[in-house]
């Protein structure tokens, strides 16, 4: 059992003496932390699933912790090589390490628990444990993206928590497995609360209407932040709905869900057409990635398995795209696309590690998004019909146009100046691994349906 | 105790008008110390007649941190003539915004009757609803942060009275979780605020990429 409390453990230490320690030793305790989390997290994955007072780890949870897990790794030796480009951060470095290894906490522990309650005290606490990692940049604009992340989000998790009391009043209880044994009947009350607590997590994860805070603080934090948001912590608010979907697995409430997807991915779709920021651009690449996996978590069984393979391989992917996003504006000093130029000339790793990342992550074949993605409006075509598919292709493909074609632009636009870049190699390598990885997802397919059968049937 | 409930909830959407209609920084904070002082009370009230312990130390908790701890924080990151600080210039006016909150404690009551009260039947039940209105709309009529951050609490504190008073039995390790995030939220909030208010930037330039 002490296995299961591993990663919170190391990472609980890590960040207690990060706040004590001094930066070079803060790094290299969190690198020993996100190292060991990774080898625990994939052992959890082969153990039995596990439902106890305190824990509950199923399918859903395993699959999240590895992520999570594998990006807390990348993103902490990214970080390590980032950090020389902030001129004044907010943060000594101990202290970025500290709130760094908080958040991972907080998002472990919101995917661990066997309390509806309790994993919204964690996503709750994600917000305060890296508000200040939003803001590291020291300036205005960072500082105004903090403050709209922790206002705006703060009221959608309000909302949520409206809808966790409402459920509560029907089931009497909060406890996950109690919850999924006797399962609540449907009623107007337990209808009201759980669409409250989606629209509430999902105001984290960036679903719309409840979506304005996340280009702000994706254009605005740095790479390793915008990273570890897009990879992972907009999952892990995805995590409290599909909770919310299994305890409340009513017809109406897939419905509503299906319907925030569509919402969702239709205006990030449209807000990419003219996005004239390259970070702001990739935020709404996420939230319609996040709105596709909302759609395949509505439709459950093949949706289910597809959105699980879209999220995995979307936090490699994306994470892939802002570290090297960073590499950029480390570079060019600017976020406008217009400004960026002949990357392909003077950054070659950065710039062909983008246009593949920027594929990968607007679903071409052969990269495992495309296959989730298929699985998806494969269950979409045959619940919903072929209206439905359309609009999700047209949404798909104008985010497949609007950023490729962005994205070949800022690599192979040929401007004369006097630029003189080049490509560092820690920065170069990691998002290289994690394109890597967003590949090899296709070969964890069979694993993942395998681990998802008891859910998916 | 309903009638209780409802002279409390009438108190907490006057006093939310109050803040409404405020500009002096301090004013606003102190009001909201009282409102969370009162949902203690009636905690506390209720709690002792029911003889249950969580809702005591709910009460108890109310008052220290929403009370006094979070306000006096607040009060500690205001300027030093902090006794003069004011929001010169709100989003929507000041007699707009008191009638639209107005406006926003009968939306409660229609959208409480029209949903939730077959199934609750609290005579009462619209006036939580109502304040969670206005603490969305209080975030949304002003520009200053501290008065946002008090807008968050007041739809907290909503919460605290309904589900304190229609679940008194909602496991104590939760509201003190909610509680926990609180002051973690505060404290965050407060050195955001401040930084916000040293780097005030003037370059338009910087905030034309918030834009679409």
């Amino acid at each position: 059992m002490f296995l299961y409390y591993l990663p919170l453990i190391v990472t609980v230490s890590a960040a207690v003496i990060c706040f004590a320690a001094n930066d070079k030793i803060s790094k290299i305790l969190t690198l020993i932390s996100a190292s060991v989390s990774i080898p625990v997290s994939l052992y959890i994955w082969v153990l039995n699933s596990v439902s106890t007072q305190f824990l509950y780890i199923d399918a859903i949870s395993k699959i999240m912790l590895v992520t999570i897990s594998i990006i807390y790794l990348t993103t902490s030796i990214f970080s390590s090589s980032y950090f020389k480009h902030i001129p004044k951060p907010l943060l000594k470095k101990n202290l970025y390490w500290a709130f760094l290894n908080l958040f991972v906490l907080s998002m472990f522990f919101s995917v661990m628990v066997n309390n509806l309650g309790l994993i919204w005290i964690g996503i709750e606490a994600t917000t305060i444990t890296s508000a200040l990692l939003v803001a590291i940049d020291n300036n205005f604009p960072s500082i105004e993206a903090s403050w709209r992340y922790i206002i705006i989000v703060s009221v959608g998790l309000v909302i949520s928590l409206v809808g966790i009391i409402f459920i509560y009043d029907q089931t009497h209880t909060l406890n996950i497995a109690n919850m999924l044994k006797n399962h609540a009947s449907e009623s107007r009350i337990i209808l009201i609360g759980s669409a409250m607590a989606i629209v509430g997590f999902g105001t984290k994860a960036g679903i719309f209407p409840m979506h304005t805070w996340l280009p702000d603080v994706h254009g605005r934090s740095i790479a390793p932040v915008s990273a570890i948001f897009s990879s992972v912590l907009l999952p892990s608010a995805l995590f409290g709905i599909i909770r919310i979907s299994q305890i409340a697995p009513f017809e109406d409430i897939k419905q509503f869900m299906f319907i925030l997807g569509i919402l969702t991915i239709v205006f990030a779709s449209i807000f990419m057409i003219n996005q004239k920021y390259y970070k702001r651009m990739f935020a709404y690449s996420s939230m319609e990635n996040m709105g596709m996996i909302l759609i395949g978590i509505s439709l459950g069984k093949a949706g289910l398995l597809g959105a699980m393979i879209l999220l995995i391989s979307h936090a490699f992917a994306k994470s892939s795209v802002f570290y090297l996003t960073g590499n950029i504006l480390s570079a060019y000093k600017t976020r406008k696309i217009a400004h960026v130029y002949s990357l392909v000339k003077n950054m070659p790793y950065t710039a062909y590690g983008l246009i593949l990342s920027s594929l990968a992550v607007t679903g071409a074949p052969p990269f495992a998004i495309f296959i989730g993605e298929f699985f998806i409006i494969s269950a979409v075509y045959h619940i919903y019909g072929f209206a439905y598919v359309i609009i999700i292709l047209l949404a798909l493909l104008t985010a497949f146009l609007s950023i490729n074609y962005k994205v070949a632009k800022m690599s192979f636009s040929e401007r004369k100046s006097t630029q003189k870049t080049k490509d560092e190699w820690v920065s170069a390598l990691i998002p290289l691994i994690n394109l890597t990885l967003s590949f090899c997802v296709l070969f964890a397919i069979p694993a993942i349906n395998n681990i998802l059968k008891g859910i998916t049937g | 105790m309903k009638e209780a409930f409802v002279m409390v909830g009438f108190l907490e959407i006057t006093l939310v008008i109050f803040m409404q209609w405020q500009v002096y920084l301090k004013k606003i904070v102190d009001t909201f110390s009282l409102s969370s002082y009162a949902i203690s009370i009636f905690l506390f009230v209720d709690g002792a007649i029911l003889n249950n312990i969580n809702l005591l130390i709910l009460s108890a908790l109310t008052a220290v941190v929403r009370g006094f701890f979070i306000p006096f924080f607040i009060r500690k990151k205001f300027r030093k003539e902090y006794y003069l600080e004011r929001e010169i210039k709100s989003v929507v006016p000041t007699a707009m915004s008191i009638v639209l909150s107005l406006f926003f404690v009968v939306v409660g009551y229609i959208v409480y009757h029209a949903t939730l009260y077959n199934s609750i039947g609290l005579p009462g039940g619209s006036i939580p609803i109502a304040l969670l209105f206005q603490g969305i709309f209080l975030i949304m009529s002003r520009n200053n942060a501290f008065v946002q951050l008090i807008g968050y609490m007041v739809m907290e504190n909503s919460l605290f009275l309904f589900g304190g008073y229609l679940f008194p039995e909602l496991p104590l390790v939760i509201e003190g979780g909610i509680l926990l995030d609180l002051i973690g939220i505060v404290m965050i909030s407060g050195i955001i605020m401040r930084l916000r208010e040293e780097n005030v930037s003037n370059i338009i330039d910087e905030f034309k990429e918030f834009k679409g």
